[in-house]
C-alpha cells in the first residue's frame, strides 16, 4: 500500500526530527492537561444545574469531550500542520518540489508533516473516553468498538477534506494565515452534542463544517443511540466530500502559478 | 560505471518546444491608499507576456545556457517544461511527454533544481532526505546505494552529508542539494541559477560537476545563470531570451559575431606601452594595417569583447528598439 508505505517514511523522518525537541512534548502534555481540565470543568458545571442535556447524561457527554479532544489531537498532529506548511508553500513557491515528484501531489503534501508530541491529546481523549464509557455501565459490543474506531476514520477523513479544501483556496486567495484561528474557533463547538444547536446551526456543522459527523455520530455509537441511517449518510457524505475534494485540489493546482522567481 | 548509453538514448529533440506562450493576469493598482480602497472593489488587471511564442529543440546530451535579464521569462520557460505551469498557448514535449500532464514516467525522468531554493529536511542530515527520495523515486536500494556514493564522491561531501542540513553553509547545502536532486539520475536537468549566492570556488566546482554529469550519464541540461563564467564553461549553446522572446538561439561563439559591433585590438608597442583599441567589425583589418604600418608592434591580439559585454549590449539595443 503506497500511502501507508509513504507515511510510516514520513513517520519515521518526522520522529528523529521532533525527538530532537523534547521540550516541546512538555508543553504539548501541559496543553493537554489544560483543555481536558477546562473541558471536565465546564461540563461539570452544566450538569450541576441539570441532570441530561438534549437527551443526553454527564457520562454520555463525557464520551463526546473525550472524542472532541482526541480528534483535535489528531488535527494538530497531523491535518493542521501539512495544511499549514501547503499554505506556506503556495505562497513561497516552494510547493514546487512536491509538484515534480513522480507521486501523488495530494498524497505528498498530505502526509509530509507530522507533530509526534501533539499526539498526547489523542492519548487523552482516548482516556477520556474510556472514563465516559465505564460510567455508563453498560456493555460495549464488539460491533459497537468497530462501529466507533469506523466512523472515528471518517469522521478525521471529513475534517481532512475540510482542511484541504480551505487550504486549497490558498492558489487563489495567497495569504490564509487565519485558517488555524477559522478552525480553531469553530471546532470548540464540538463539545457539545449537535442536537442542542438550532437547526440553521446544526445543518452547516454537519455539512459545511464537518464537526457533528466527526464528534457526535462516533460518540452515538458508544452511547447506543446511533442509527443505521445516521451511518449511512455518514459514510455516503464521507465519499461525496472526499471526490469533491480531490477534484478541487486538482482543479486548485491548475491555477497553481508558482510565486514567480 | 555504468555507460551513458544506458540512461540515455541518442534520441534527438529531448525538448522541444513550439510556439509556446504563458501570459499571467496579474492586479494593477495605483500607490496611496485611496487607490488600495478602490481595488477592493474593482480590481485591474493587466495582461504579462511572461513568454511570447518562443520555439527551440535541444538534442539529447545538450548543454544549453539560458540567458536573460531578470523577468525575461527564463524561470517561467522552465516551470512550463517541468510541468509546474500550463502553457497559455502554444507546445511543449520534454523526453516525448507533456509536462503539464506531470506524468510519473516523465517526472522520474527529469529534476528541477532552484538555486535560492532548498527542498532538504532542515534538522536532518542529508542521507536522511536522501532515503526519502530513494522511497519517493521507487529506486532499487542497491543503484540507489552506488549512485549516492558515485555522486557523493564527485562532490567530495563525503562529510557534510551526515551533518544536519541547517548546520551547512550556503554552498555546502547547494552541493548537498544537487545531489539529492540527481540520485534517480534524470535524463533531463533544469537548473535555475544553481551557483546563485556561492563563492567562485564552490562556483567552479559545481560547473565541474554539472560537466561530469553530463558526460558521464549523457544526460540534457537546460541551464540559467546570472554568472556568465558558467555558461562559458558548460554551454556550447546560448538561447537569449528578453521579454519574453528569443533574441538568439545558436553557438556561444557566434553571439558575439551576431549582437557585437565592435572588436578589441590588444596590442604592445616596442616602447612597453599597451594599447587597447575597440574597434567597428568592418574596420578591423584597416586599423590592424595602420597600427603596424606606423608602430613597432610585438604582440597583437584581436578578440571579440566579454561575452559578458556582449549580452549587455543586446539587452541595451532590445530595449532602445
Amino acid at each position: 500500500m503506497r500511502p501507508v508505505q509513504l507515511a510510516l517514511l514520513y513517520l519515521r523522518l518526522n520522529v528523529m526530527n521532533e525527538v530532537q525537541y523534547r521540550a516541546n512534548f512538555f508543553i504539548a502534555a501541559f496543553q493537554s492537561l489544560l483543555s481536558v481540565g477546562v473541558g471536565l470543568a465546564v461540563l461539570a458545571l452544566v450538569y450541576s444545574h441539570t441532570t441530561t442535556l438534549n437527551g443526553w447524561t454527564e457520562s454520555e457527554l463525557l464520551v463526546i469531550v473525550g472524542v472532541q479532544i482526541l480528534l483535535s489531537g489528531v488535527i494538530h498532529a497531523t491535518i493542521q500542520p501539512n495544511m499549514e506548511r501547503l499554505v506556506d508553500e503556495v505562497r513561497d513557491g516552494k510547493l514546487d518540489f512536491a509538484l515534480t515528484k513522480p507521486e501523488d501531489a495530494q498524497l505528498l503534501i498530505s502526509l509530509r508533516e507530522l507533530r509526534l508530541w501533539q499526539t498526547v491529546d489523542v492519548i487523552s481523549g482516548a482516556i477520556v473516553v474510556g472514563v465516559g464509557i465505564a460510567r455508563l455501565h453498560n456493555s460495549i459490543g464488539v460491533g459497537h468498538a468497530f462501529g466507533f474506531l469506523a466512523l472515528l476514520l471518517l469522521g478525521a477523513l471529513l475534517l481532512y477534506c475540510f482542511w484541504l479544501i480551505l487550504a486549497t483556496g490558498s492558489f487563489w486567495v495567497v495569504n490564509m494565515w487565519f485558517l488555524a484561528d477559522l478552525f480553531e474557533g469553530v471546532y470548540q463547538t464540538g463539545r457539545w452534542p449537535i442536537g442542542i444547536y438550532p437547526g440553521w446551526l446544526r445543518y452547516s456543522m454537519t455539512y459545511l463544517v464537518p464537526i457533528g459527523f466527526a464528534v457526535t455520530v462516533p460518540a452515538q455509537a458508544l452511547t447506543n443511540r446511533l442509527h443505521w441511517t445516521t451511518v449511512v449518510v455518514a459514510v455516503c457524505f464521507g465519499g461525496a466530500l472526499t471526490a469533491f475534494t480531490r477534484w478541487f485540489w486538482q482543479f486548485g493546482l491548475r491555477r497553481y502559478s508558482g510565486a514567480s522567481a | 560505471m555504468r555507460t551513458a548509453a544506458a540512461y540515455a538514448p541518442r534520441v534527438p529533440g529531448v525538448v522541444h518546444v513550439s510556439h509556446l506562450t504563458k501570459v499571467f493576469r496579474v492586479p494593477e493598482r495605483e500607490g496611496g491608499m485611496t487607490a488600495a480602497l478602490r481595488s477592493l472593489f474593482k480590481r485591474q488587471w493587466r495582461e504579462v507576456r511572461a513568454v511570447d511564442d518562443i520555439s527551440f529543440d535541444i538534442e539529447a546530451g545538450e548543454v544549453v545556457g539560458f540567458l536573460g535579464p531578470n523577468g525575461a521569462g527564463k524561470t517561467t520557460t522552465l516551470k512550463m517544461l517541468s510541468g509546474l505551469l500550463y502553457p497559455t498557448s502554444g507546445d511543449g514535449h520534454v523526453l516525448g511527454h507533456v509536462p503539464s500532464k506531470r506524468e510519473r514516467d516523465y517526472l522520474r525522468r527529469m529534476t528541477l533544481v532552484m538555486g535560492n531554493r532548498n527542498q532538504l529536511q532542515w534538522d536532518l542530515p542529508a542521507l536522511d532526505s536522501f532515503e526519502l527520495n530513494r522511497a519517493i523515486y521507487r529506486l532499487p536500494r542497491e543503484d540507489f546505494r552506488r549512485t549516492r556514493d558515485e555522486l557523493i564522491d564527485l562532490l567530495d561531501i563525503g562529510d557534510l552529508v551526515r551533518k544536519p542540513v541547517r548546520q551547512l553553509s550556503l554552498g555546502e547545502r547547494m552541493k548537498v542539494e544537487v545531489v539529492g536532486s540527481l540520485l534517480h539520475l534524470p535524463q533531463v536537468l533544469f537548473l535555475d541559477e544553481p551557483t546563485i549566492g556561492l563563492d567562485v570556488t564552490m562556483q567552479r566546482r559545481l560547473r565541474a560537476f554539472v560537466a561530469e554529469y553530463n558526460e558521464r550519464y549523457g544526460a540534457t541540461v537546460l541551464l540559467t545563470s546570472h554568472y556568465m563564467a558558467d555558461v562559458e564553461a558548460l554551454c556550447k549553446r546560448v538561447i537569449v531570451i528578453h521579454h519574453g522572446r528569443i533574441l538568439f538561439d545558436g553557438q556561444l561563439d557566434d553571439l558575439a559575431d551576431s549582437f557585437s559591433t565592435t572588436k578589441t585590438i590588444e596590442a604592445l608597442l616596442e616602447d612597453g606601452e599597451r594599447v587597447s583599441l575597440s574597434v567597428p567589425r568592418a574596420e578591423i583589418s584597416q586599423a590592424t594595417a595602420k597600427l603596424l604600418a606606423e608602430h613597432d608592434v610585438l604582440d597583437l591580439t584581436i578578440e571579440d569583447p566579454p561575452i559578458e559585454d556582449v549580452i549587455e549590449q543586446v539587452f541595451a539595443t532590445e530595449a532602445t528598439a
